[in-house]
């Protein structure tokens, strides 16, 4: 079962396009990941399918409903967290969840402010007030607020940006409850690649307004058709080179740095990862 | 639409609005202290000295002038000098505070002329207002086509008030406006800013709704500075309140309705939170002065008198005088209120053409 389905989508700002034509599928149930660097239009994508931003062209369907030209058609279906809302201030987090089970008209706002205050692990916050609050802690505020009208698909914005490693780390625990246990479909947008990793069924890497690969984290890293990664310097100069066996690899390179003549430093070994499968696809290096 | 869903959020806006206490300061705390700093500075009636009358005239009007202005209070009228001259230095020194001398006119009507000194120009003004306001009330007396006295055409309101009774409706309307005005313009563009309200567009509930919301919790809070200003000036400063006083509460909701959605306008068309401050203030500082708050616009110059026609603070402190102080019902202060909502309807326009959600 489909739950979100994105065709051509397409918004540009005047000569700028933002988003170039993408089309994607999630399924309902999955942890699907938009990876990219600052600027690649994943922001404007997600916003496109919760209905914030209007699209140029293309289609969206959430759940099978056309998200656009009515979005209200899907509000009640959808939780966002957006990337920088600061809540009213002057209200506990008990009250701004109660308050916004009541925009959804639900009558149950109590029971469900503190069940997500669970899931989100605030109970100790309950009665503190947003301003007072730790990033980290308004967070995930701003999550149980995309929660408690028990959305079937739940979007996150760049959920942990600004975040020190270890709430980072805590918030990853909470993302992943919410998909493993609550059931719900999860749309993130990340500039961490660990985070698409770690976090992510399927992760769509976007570079400048385009899906420029979408498979599983594995699936990803395998399309190298690589299983290590060496890299070393050479004449103050960072070389990386992909190859299938760690140990003929690495005695190849050395070979070949002594019959040459030269010295190489730092030399390391490992498996690869999304950052290998960026540089392999744009010739850049992904800068978080 | 539902009715709870609005309750609830109305809820919410008021305690938002009420936990904040600077919210509570300048909107309750800081007009009871402006009052009573007021009213220790000028004494609790209008107190505009110690005036000398010659009465070079002697016809039965500058008679009734002189009384006139004998029986009115807040001033002390000396009639022991003769000579304008030697009468006009004393109030270049100081000694007395204005001179009123009575002259025949050749077509046989008396002539008021007053000399103040700019010293102190509330005094001066005050004076001004009195004088004005006993020649007129003898004009109107006296029959036939030439006027018994000729001075001054306004009347003024405040010479059978006192100072603190005046000052009291004008605080409450000031007091009313400022937390109006600030209630939506600068909220809105902080909401706006912080993405609150692109925040709200994703839910079900109507932006309109959240905004009714604030409004009813503004409206909650004009009634409570009406309940608490006219409770305090009675009982603290001792105002007598008329019995048409009820009649302020439709006058206070119109007048903090009027403000609200001024407020809302500059909200709609300002981006920074700072901007919206600084604009709230070119508009509200003005009409503070201009309105009548502290000081009746009748004794104003013609000039500032036809300005303060056109701001909606004076329409409404008139009305709130009126009704609290001055014992004039409902009916009477119906075009004030007409007027108010005359300039709501024209600021609501504008700002629903010029509202962005980002």
């Amino acid at each position: 079962m489909v739950a979100i389905q994105v065709d051509t989508l397409t918004k540009r700002y005047g000569e700028h396009v933002a988003v170039g034509g993408i089309s994607f599928q999630v399924e309902q149930g999955e942890a699907f990941g938009i990876l990219g660097p600052n600027g690649a239009g994943k922001t404007t994508t997600l916003e496109m399918i919760e209905g914030l931003r209007k699209p140029d062209s293309g289609q969206v369907h959430v759940l099978g409903r056309p998200v656009w030209p009515d979005p209200r058609s899907v509000q009640s279906l959808i939780g966002v967290q957006l990337q920088s809302t600061t809540l009213f201030d002057r209200l506990t987090s008990r009250e701004l969840l109660e308050l916004f089970a009541r925009f959804y008209n639900r009558s149950d706002g109590a029971e469900r402010a503190q069940l997500v205050l669970e899931q989100v692990g605030l109970v100790g916050k309950a009665d503190a007030y947003a301003d007072d609050m730790s990033g980290g802690q308004q967070q995930r505020l701003a999550i149980a607020l995309a929660l408690v009208h028990d959305p079937d698909v739940v979007f996150l914005d760049e959920p942990t940006t600004g975040l020190d490693p270890q709430a980072r780390r805590n918030l990853w625990d909470v993302i992943r409850a919410i998909h493993a246990d609550g059931g719900k479909t999860v749309v993130l947008t990340t500039h961490y690649l660990e985070e698409a990793e770690t976090l992510c069924d399927r992760v769509a890497i976007m570079d400048e307004s385009r899906v420029i690969a979408l498979d599983t984290p594995a699936g990803l890293i395998a399309s190298l058709g690589a299983e290590v990664r060496i890299s070393y310097t050479e004449g103050g100069e960072e070389r990386v080179a992909y190859a299938h066996d760690a140990q003929t690899a690495v005695l190849e390179t050395l070979e070949a740095a002594r019959q040459r003549g030269v010295q190489i430093e730092g030399l390391s070994v490992r498996g690869p990862s999304l950052e290998d499968v960026f540089l392999n696809l744009t010739g850049r290096e992904f800068r978080e | 639409m539902t009715l709870s869903r609005i309750g609830a959020t109305t809820l919410a806006q008021m305690k938002m609005m009420f936990r904040r206490r600077i919210v509570l300061f300048w909107s309750l705390v800081f007009p009871i202290i402006l009052m009573a700093l007021l009213g220790l500075l000028f004494g609790r009636s209008i107190d505009a000295g110690t005036i000398t009358v010659i009465d070079a005239s002697h016809t039965p009007a500058s008679a009734a002038m002189v009384h006139a202005l004998s029986t009115t209070k807040g001033v002390t009228v000396k009639t022991d000098q003769t000579d304008v001259a030697h009468a006009r230095k004393q109030v270049q020194d100081g000694d007395r505070d204005a001179l009123v001398v009575l002259t025949k006119t050749p077509s046989g009507a008396t002539a008021a002329h007053l000399y103040y000194s700019n010293a102190s120009a509330t005094q001066a003004g005050i004076i001004r207002g009195i004088v004005s306001g006993a020649s007129s009330r003898i004009s109107v007396a006296a029959t036939g086509a030439n006027p018994a006295i000729v001075f001054s055409q306004q009347s003024v309101d405040s010479a059978s008030l006192n100072y603190i009774d005046f000052l009291l409706p004008g605080i409450l309307a000031l007091a009313i406006m400022i937390s109006a005005v600030i209630g939506l313009s600068t909220v809105l563009v902080t909401w706006r800013k912080q993405g609150v309200l692109r925040r709200l567009k994703l839910t079900p509930m109507p932006l309109w709704e959240f905004l009714v919301a604030r409004v009813a919790a503004s409206l909650t809070l004009a009634l409570l500075q009406v309940a608490v200003l006219i409770t305090f000036g009675a009982l603290v400063f001792g105002v007598s309140i008329s019995p048409t006083a009820w009649a302020a509460i439709p006058v206070a909701l119109v007048g903090a309705l009027c403000f609200l959605v001024m407020g809302f306008t500059v909200g709609s068309l300002v981006a920074e939170p700072e901007t919206a401050d600084a604009v709230t203030n070119v508009i509200t500082n003005p009409m503070m002065f201009l309105s009548g708050t502290f000081y009746p616009v009748a004794a104003m110059p013609a000039f500032v008198q036809t300005i303060a026609k056109v701001l909606p603070l004076y329409y409404m402190t008139n009305a709130l005088r009126d009704t609290i102080v001055r014992d004039r019902g409902l009916m009477y202060v119906m075009p004030d209120i007409g007027v108010l909502l005359l300039v709501t309807a024209v600021l609501a326009i504008v700002s629903l053409r010029t509202f962005r959600w980002e």
